[in-house]
C-alpha cells in the first residue's frame, strides 16, 4: 500500500467511514495478527486482542502523527494492548514447575531447521508470563528494567521468567527435533544426524493476500 | 550465554516476519464492528466521566472553602458578654461554669461513600474476559465457530480504563445523612447525580490481588476557624498505610504529626473561665496526631499515573495546645496565655475530603500529590473550635507487594 492510499484510507477513518476502517483492518490485519500471535495462546485469543487493539486505532487515531510511520505506530498499540491482555488475565496465568528441565543441555541451536509455524507454536506454548517477559525482551528488544515497569513486575521476576522461558523453548525444540528425526543433537553420540525436513505449511500462503476485496 | 542469544536469535527472525500471515477472517471484522458501533453509544458519557467527576470535585473542595469562607461573616457580632469580676493572674483552669455559647455546635455527621457501578454484571466462564467494547458480544468458541454472549458477560470498560484513562461506567456516589451545610449538600446531590442508578450493584465476583502500599507524607496547609480568610499556616508529617480492598477502592490509615497554628475570635472560644477582659481574639498552636481512616476510589489510571479521590474521617488526639489571648488594649490586665498538655481525643471528628494525583517512578516507588480539605464535624481541643484545614500533601509511597509472580491456577 502506497503512503498516499494509506494517508486517504487514515483520514476517511478519521472521519469514522466504515469502509475505510475495513480496508484499514483488512491491510494490516496480517501484521498485527503477526505481533497479537506471538503475545496470545492461541488464534482466537490473539484475534481478541487485535480487535482491541483496532478499536483503539479507530477511537484514538487523532492523536497518531502523521509525519511518524503507521505501522510502527500500530505495532506499538499492538504491543501494549497485548501487554494489557497479559495484565487483565494474570490472575489466570501460572507458572509451570521447571524441575525437568533444569537439565537441559545446550546442544546446537543454529542448525535446527524451524519454521514461523514452528517457532510461533513453541511460543505460544509457553505460560502467559514467560511468553510476555520472552517476547518483549528476545523480540522486542526490551531491558528487564523496562519490561519489570511495564509488566508492573520486579526486574529480578523478568529475568527469571526470561530464564525459564529459554529453558522451556529449549526444551521444545529439542523435543521436537528428537521425534522428527529420530536422533538427538544432545544425544552426545558419534552419529551423523538426521536432519528433519519440515513441512512448509503453505496453508494461507496464497489466500487472501490482497486486501482489496 | 551465546546459546541463549542464539536461542532469542532464532524466535526473533523467524517471528519478525511472518512468512505465513493469518488471514483476513470476515467475522473477526464482524466482531471489531460491534465494538465500535457499540462505542459510538457510549462515547458520549463514557468519556466524559473522568472529566466531570474531577470538575465536582474541585467544586466542591472549592464551595467547603468558600462555604467556610463566608461564615465569617456572620460571626463578626459584637460582643456581647457582661464580665464578670477581674481575677488576675488567673490561668483559666479554675474557671466559673459559665460556658460561652456563641457559635452554636452544629454537630453534623455526613457519611461519604462511594458506590462502584461494574460496568457489565458477571465474567464469562472463558478463561479471558478482555473484550471490552464488543457491544452484542460476538466471539468464537474453540471451534472457530461465532458465538454470541450478552455483552453483560464481559469486563467491557475496565481494560480500557486502565489503558485509556476511559473511566468505567461508574460515577462517584456520594451519600448524606445530616449535612450541616447546605451549599454542599446540594453538590454532593449533584455528585450522586452522575452515578448510573442502575447498575449500583457491586461486581459479584472479582478475583482481586490485594496492594499495599506504605507513604510518607508531608504537607504544608492553611488552618483556621470559622473561614479561611484569616488562616495560618501549618505543617504535617505522617506515615500512612494504605491496602487496595478493591479494583478501584483503597483505604488509608496512618498517623499525621500536625502543628496546627490558628486564629480564632475569642466568641469561638470556649472556655469554663470567665475573662476579667475580654479578649478581642486568640492566638493558637495546636499539636495533635490525626488519625485518618479515608476510602479512595480510582478515577484514571494510564500508564504510571493515576488520579483518585477519597474521602474518610479523622481522628485528632491533642498533645499540646498553646492559646494566647490577645486584647484591645496593650496593657489589658488578664491572662495572657494557657497551655493544655495531652488533653482531649476527638474521634472521627473531622470530615476527610481529597483528591490524589499519584506518579508511579518504578514498580516499587511512587509519589504523590494531594490536595485536601479538612472539615470538622465536632468542636475540637481545649477550646472547642471548629478548626478546619486545607493544604496539599506531597508523599512518597512505597508498594509493599509488587507483583512478583503470577498466582498459581
Amino acid at each position: 500500500m502506497g503512503e498516499e492510499e494509506l494517508h486517504q484510507l487514515i483520514k476517511g477513518c478519521l472521519k469514522q467511514d466504515r469502509k475505510c476502517q475495513k480496508l484499514l483492518y483488512k491491510a494490516f490485519y496480517g501484521f498485527s495478527m503477526g505481533i497479537c500471535l506471538r503475545y496470545a495462546g492461541n488464534r482466537d485469543e490473539a484475534c481478541e486482542v487485535m480487535n482491541q487493539g483496532f478499536f483503539k486505532v479507530f477511537t484514538h487515531l487523532d492523536s497518531y502523527d502523521t509525519s511518524r510511520p503507521f505501522k510502527a505506530w500500530l505495532g506499538k498499540i499492538m504491543m501494549n494492548v497485548s501487554i494489557d491482555y497479559y495484565r487483565a488475565n494474570l490472575k489466570m496465568a501460572y507458572t509451570e514447575d521447571l524441575e525437568k528441565a533444569e537439565n537441559i543441555s545446550d546442544g546446537n541451536l543454529v542448525d535446527k531447521n524451524l519454521n514461523y509455524n514452528d517457532l510461533l507454536r513453541m511460543v505460544q506454548q509457553l505460560p502467559q508470563a514467560y511468553r510476555t517477559v520472552f517476547n518483549l525482551f528476545a523480540i522486542e528488544g526490551y531491558s528487564h528494567d523496562e519490561i519489570a515497569a511495564m509488566l508492573n513486575i520486579n526486574a529480578g521476576t523478568s529475568k527469571s521468567n526470561l530464564h525459564k522461558a529459554r529453558q522451556k523453548l529449549k526444551q521444545m525444540i529439542f523435543k521436537a527435533d528428537s521425534s522428527a528425526g529420530g536422533a538427538s543433537y544432545n544425544s552426545g553420540m558419534d552419529c551423523t544426524p538426521i536432519v528433519a525436513i519440515n513441512v512448509v505449511d503453505i496453508r494461507g500462503v496464497f489466500l487472501n493476500k490482497g486486501i482489496r476485496e | 550465554m551465546n546459546k541463549e542469544k542464539d536461542l532469542d536469535d532464532i524466535f526473533r527472525k523467524g517471528l519478525e516476519d511472518p512468512v505465513d500471515e493469518a488471514a483476513f477472517r470476515e467475522e473477526d471484522w464482524a466482531a471489531l464492528q460491534q465494538m465500535l458501533a457499540g462505542q459510538r453509544k457510549r462515547s458520549g458519557i463514557i468519556y466524559w466521566l473522568p472529566i466531570l467527576g474531577s470538575v465536582a470535585a474541585l467544586l466542591l473542595l472549592f464551595l467547603g472553602w468558600w462555604n467556610f469562607k463566608t461564615k465569617t461573616v456572620d460571626h463578626q457580632q459584637p460582643l456581647s458578654h457582661v464580665n464578670g469580676p477581674a481575677k488576675q493572674g488567673h490561668t483559666g483552669t479554675g474557671g466559673g461554669p459559665i460556658r460561652q455559647t456563641i457559635a452554636p455546635k452544629q454537630d453534623s455527621a455526613l457519611t461519604a461513600g462511594y458506590a462502584k457501578t461494574p460496568p457489565a454484571g458477571t465474567r464469562g466462564s472463558k478463561s479471558n474476559a478482555f473484550l471490552p467494547q464488543s457491544a452484542a458480544g460476538s466471539r468464537r468458541d474453540t471451534t472457530g465457530q461465532l458465538t454470541t454472549e450478552s455483552a453483560g458477560e464481559r469486563r467491557q470498560f475496565e481494560v480500557l480504563s486502565a489503558t485509556q484513562g476511559v473511566m468505567p461506567v461508574s460515577g462517584v456516589s456520594v451519600t448524606t445523612q445530616q449535612v450541616s451545610k447546605g451549599d454542599l449538600s446540594v453538590l454532593i446531590g449533584k455528585v450522586i447525580g452522575l452515578s448510573p442508578s442502575k447498575n449500583s450493584k457491586l461486581k459479584p465476583k472479582v478475583t482481586f490481588r490485594p496492594q499495599y502500599a506504605i507513604s510518607v507524607i508531608g504537607a504544608p496547609d492553611l488552618n483556621s476557624v470559622g473561614g479561611f480568610s484569616d488562616g495560618k499556616v501549618g505543617t504535617n508529617l505522617g506515615l500512612l498505610f494504605s491496602a487496595g480492598v478493591l479494583r478501584k477502592f483503597t483505604l488509608s490509615t496512618g498517623v499525621i504529626y500536625s502543628a496546627k497554628p490558628y486564629n480564632t475570635s475569642f466568641e469561638q472560644y470556649h472556655t469554663p473561665y470567665t475573662f476579667p477582659v475580654t479578649p478581642t481574639n486568640v492566638t493558637a498552636d495546636c499539636r495533635m496526631l490525626d488519625v485518618p481512616l479515608d476510602v479512595d476510589y480510582l478515577v484514571y489510571n494510564k500508564h504510571q499515573n493515576k488520579i483518585s479521590f477519597g474521602t474518610g474521617l479523622s481522628s485528632y488526639l491533642m498533645v499540646h495546645q498553646n492559646y494566647v489571648f490577645n486584647y484591645a488594649y496593650p496593657y489589658t490586665i488578664g491572662p495572657t496565655n494557657y497551655n493544655v498538655r495531652n488533653n482531649g481525643k476527638y474521634y472521627f471528628g473531622i470530615l476527610n475530603l481529597n483528591a490524589t494525583y499519584q506518579r508511579q517512578l518504578n514498580s516499587k516507588v511512587g509519589i504523590s500529590f494531594q490536595p485536601y480539605l479538612k472539615l470538622p464535624l465536632t468542636n475540637v481541643g481545649y477550646s472547642e473550635v471548629r478548626l478546619q484545614s486545607t493544604g496539599i500533601a506531597l508523599g512518597l509511597t512505597w508498594n509493599l507487594n509488587t507483583l512478583t509472580k503470577p498466582i498459581g491456577k
